[in-house]
């Protein structure tokens, strides 16, 4: 290491003790309050309509914990947190499944076309996961494809599978999750060290005996931390419950709540208390994921020089793996899509047969283009899309750069910012749906509404992205500028934010999927004259307008991948993690 | 006293509203226009319209076969009223305006709905209006403090496939349901005002407490298929084999869908349960003078048959509904009706979702594997 210059150490030094003199950065203090603005009323509402009786019309009556009691001597509440568990380790356990199976072929053996998982990724991240959970139900339903071979096969006069029970749930969940799956698992077997397994080959071992004994051994934590980062997300998800649980009768903690708001009139009360009671059991499973995977997210950038290891030669078993492939790559993306692509080019939905190639038509599609309200809807979503991309991307961007940067009390904008992850989408619909209801700034059903309320939601994401962004620049950079005489507002945007845009363009990306992808925030908030394609396509299942659903989910899910492809590249090429 | 963020927040609200409350005497102005009765009400709902240029009506009607062709026949006549209009079913208008009232945010200006009107009046969300097109409509289909009239009948019966059940061997009466033969094929809509619920009411009008308790008794054992989703979607379920029967649906559903060629029949089981839909103003109204003029229009001659193309049952005397629809109205076709008034149905509201929680609610979707050859034609 060289001896830095005595007048640049002296600078630092000075710097240094500027700041800490200084004390709080105002801009630490403004960021901060903005933070505390946007998360603490949802926060306290949510608390408050808990525990006051909800009057008729919808308003705060006397102080009580009747909503607790109810619910915690309730059966109903012991069995949907029974459904819920099962549900959650169901999902979970298919999907690490899948995503063990592919992550192996694609990363430590030589099958062939495991470039084409990548395509997966891309897809699902542009699919709206209501569109995707149809597509399911499609497929399984009682006139799907899956119960015709089945009903051919075994002769049976009835349909034999009924997807609209646990079962379906954690299928459909454990399919659904299997992209994340893959991806974080392919990072783990990447980097494995190849020794281990060819001193296993060595020593005569088999393929599945070394597969077993080793790899699946030495991937044993990630795949634990994983397990319950799946378990967390499936148990706090609402899509896959509404839409293949219900109709079954089968109830888990966030149908619970959004019934509770379904009621007429509203049971504010009851899903707060459904809310608290989620959110301490999300909290907790989250400290302790935390502990478990601790400094393996936040550190991840530039993946630099890590060799690849050697991968294993399976011979002609590798052509047995790529139909292992192929059969995968159909199960996650090609029969959900060509069934959604089916029902859109057909004028009702009676299954898959020849005789109804016959009728294919465009006439859906030119329903869906030709509808006002469809243009409205895909207008409100790409706004509100945009319009909380552009506040997150760069709100964080600032606030990762004070924190790494080591202001004073900046480590607080961090806590703040990364807060919002422990609330569960459905809860911080119901928080905010509270404060929309009792604050005068007539924002409820607006645009507006939803905006914020997904703001609050990615600010974890956005921070993620940004503070990987802002460690990979070397701080020499903004110090050369300070000592050129700069000011710290000038340092930050002339040097800091075009070397960090490529990170912020990205983070706005994939903030902009992710919050269009979204039905639990909008179910709650949106109004008549503030739907969001989501939403749209979810009130088309429930009233049956099928085939228009398959039209328009085809349309907007061609326009999300095609961007979803151009967050895939700039992540690749500026090294950013894609989860 | 200690203050609470909430309580802050109050006195913030209070500061507000004592400034929206200086500002009241136009809007109180704008309320009374509602129950005007002088000489020159068209006049003045004209002149007011025109200066509000704007219509939101939030109704439960389908779109194509009504709600469209109201608003754009309103529209023609009234041509500097913007309208607009959002379909939702009857629950979710109700919520939804609820929580526009309680956000101080409201939006709709005409509410039509069935099963709407006491969920409404109890909240205190509507305001009473006269006009004098309701002097066409029977006195008991009108609330005696005006804060509804009727938009539309509904007469409910049961719907059957006749690929699955022929014409001739459906369940023809209540007991008939009892049959063990139907056990697990038989649908019904929750979630709604006029589903489950109002079948639960209708039996308990008719057979009285007792035997209605023992009746539900012996039908829970029939596992019920609860079904989530519009009753239109129920209709065209049976329409597809998925259930074979579904009760307490909107009569004029299956009777559409035959004409279309669909294998669908209906059963009026007697009492035949009927309500009225209503129409309302909300508590606050934005656009007081267009929203009279819409149920100006909505009660005249011209809109009751717009109702009346579309297949709805009109409101005001003297307008029959179609022809094909004889048959399922009971005045017409000498069936035993029983009218639930809204507010009976409000009361009986408590006392049917209890019965329905304790005998329905859990019921499990049950596949029956059926031994006679009856194969569902799917080509």
């Amino acid at each position: 290491m060289t001896t830095p210059n005595r007048s640049v150490s002296n600078g630092l030094l000075l710097g240094a003790r500027l700041r800490n003199l200084f004390s709080v950065s105002p801009i630490v203090v403004v960021l901060a309050s903005i933070l505390l603005v946007l998360i603490a009323p949802a926060v306290i509402f949510l608390f408050q309509s808990s525990l006051h009786e909800t009057q008729f019309d919808g308003s705060f009556g006397a102080f009580t914990f009747q909503y607790y009691v109810d619910l915690l001597t309730s059966d109903q509440f012991l069995t949907n947190l029974i459904n819920a568990t099962i549900y959650a380790v169901g999902s979970a356990a298919v999907a690490i499944s899948i995503g063990v199976l592919l992550a192996w072929i694609v990363e430590r053996t030589n099958t062939p076309g495991g470039g084409w998982v990548l395509i997966i990724s891309i897809i699902s991240l542009g699919i709206p996961s209501v569109l995707y959970t149809i597509s399911f139900l499609m497929l399984l339903g009682k006139v799907g494809p899956a119960n015709e071979i089945l009903m051919w096969i075994t002769g049976a006069e009835d349909p034999l599978l009924n997807v609209y029970s646990l079962w379906g749930m954690i299928i459909i969940e454990g399919i659904e999750f299997a992209p994340l799956s893959y991806l974080l698992l392919s990072s783990v077997f990447r980097s494995n060290d190849a020794s281990f397994e060819e001193a296993s080959m060595m020593s005569g071992a088999g393929i599945l005996q070394t597969f077993r004994n080793i790899t699946l051994r030495l991937a044993q934590p990630a795949i634990l931390a994983l397990l319950i980062l799946i378990f967390i997300r499936a148990f706090e998800s609402f899509e896959t419950p509404a839409l293949v649980g219900l109709p079954g009768n089968v109830s888990v903690i966030t149908t619970d709540i959004y019934e509770s708001i379904d009621e007429v009139p509203a049971n504010y009360g009851q899903a707060g208390a459904f809310s608290v009671v989620l959110l301490f059991i999300v909290g907790g499973l989250l400290v302790w994921y935390n502990r478990l995977s601790r400094n393996a997210e936040r550190f991840q950038t530039i993946t630099g020089k890590g060799f690849r290891p050697r991968v294993m030669d399976l011979g002609k078993w590798r052509w047995l793996t790529g139909a292992i492939l192929a059969l995968l790559f159909m199960i996650i993306i090609g029969f959900p899509i060509g069934i959604v692509l089916w029902v859109s080019m057909v004028p009702y939905y009676d299954g898959v047969s020849l005789e109804a190639v016959k009728l294919f038509t465009f006439d859906n599609y030119r329903t869906v283009f030709n509808s006002r309200s469809f243009h409205d809807s895909i207008g409100n979503t790409v706004i509100m899309g945009a319009a909380a991309a552009s506040i997150v991307a760069p709100f964080t961007a600032l606030c990762a750069w004070l924190t790494v940067r080591r202001y004073k009390g900046a480590w607080i904008l961090d806590q703040l910012a990364t807060s919002p992850l422990i609330f569960p989408a459905i809860v911080m619909g119901v928080a905010f749906l509270q404060v929309f209801l009792n604050l005068p700034f007539g924002l409820y059903g607006t645009l507006l509404s939803i905006i914020l309320a997904s703001m609050v939601r990615y600010l974890p994401y956005g921070m993620r992205y940004s503070y990987a962004g802002i460690l990979q620049i070397h701080t020499e950079l903004e110090e050369a500028s300070s000592m050129s005489g700069a000011r710290q507002t000038t340092t930050f945007l002339r040097i800091v934010m075009p070397l960090v845009a490529p990170a912020m363009v990205t983070c706005w990306l994939f903030v902009f999927l992710v919050s269009v992808k979204a039905v639990s925030i909008p179910i709650l908030l949106a109004g008549p004259k503030s739907q969001v394609v989501a939403i749209t396509l979810f009130d088309m299942w429930e009233n049956g307008i099928t085939n228009e659903l398959a039209a328009m989910g085809v349309t907007w899910t061609g326009f999300m991948t095609i961007i979803s492809l151009i967050f895939y590249m700039l992540a690749k090429r500026y090294g950013l993690s894609v989860r | 006293m200690k203050t609470t963020f909430l309580s802050k927040t109050g006195l913030f609200v209070g500061g507000i509203a004592l400034l929206a409350a200086a500002s009241l005497p136009a809007t109180v102005s704008a309320q009374s226009i509602l129950t005007y009765k002088g000489k020159d009400r068209e006049a003045k709902l004209i002149a007011g319209a025109k200066k509000e240029g704007a219509l939101t009506i939030y109704s439960a009607l389908t779109v194509n076969q009504a709600l469209r062709p109201l608003a754009d026949g309103f529209q023609k006549k009234y041509p500097f009223i913007k309208v607009d209009f959002w379909r939702g079913s009857s629950r979710k208008i109700a919520q939804k305006v609820l929580a526009e009232r309680r956000a101080d945010s409201l939006v709709a200006d005409v509410l039509e709905g069935s099963g709407l009107s006491q969920i409404m009046v109890k909240a205190k969300s509507v305001v009473p209006f006269s006009t004098p097109y309701a002097n066409n409509i029977a006195k008991k289909y009108r609330d005696e403090n005006n804060l509804w009239v009727a938009s539309r009948f509904s007469y409910f019966g049961t719907a059957y496939n006749q690929k699955i059940i022929p014409a001739g061997t459906q369940p023809k009466t209540y007991a008939d349901l009892l049959n063990p033969k139907w056990k697990g094929k038989i649908a019904w809509r929750i979630g709604s005002e006029t589903g489950a619920l109002l079948f639960i009411s209708n039996v308990r009008m008719a057979m009285g407490e007792k035997s209605a308790t023992a009746y539900f008794a012996e039908l829970s054992k029939q596992g019920l298929i609860n079904f989530k989703g519009s009753a239109r979607t129920l209709v065209n379920r049976v329409v597809e084999g998925e259930y074979p029967l579904a009760i307490q649906i909107f009569a004029h559903h299956p009777v559409i869908s035959a004409k279309k060629g669909a294998k669908i029949g209906v059963q009026m089981m007697q009492p035949v349960p009927s309500v009225n839909g209503t129409i309302m103003v909300p508590k606050g109204v934005k656009n007081a003078h267009a929203a009279m003029l819409f149920i100006d229009y909505y009660l005249s001659k011209a809109g009751q048959n717009v109702l009346k193309k579309a297949r709805y049952f009109p409101v005001v005397t003297g307008i029959d509904p179609r022809k094909e629809l004889t048959s399922i109205t009971p005045r017409l076709a000498n069936l035993k009706e029983n009218y639930v008034k809204p507010e009976t149905l409000f009361k009986l509201r408590k006392g049917s979702q209890k019965i329905f929680k304790k005998y329905f609610k859990h019921g499990k979707t049950v596949i029956v594997k059926r031994k006679k050859k009856k194969k569902k034609n799917n080509k």
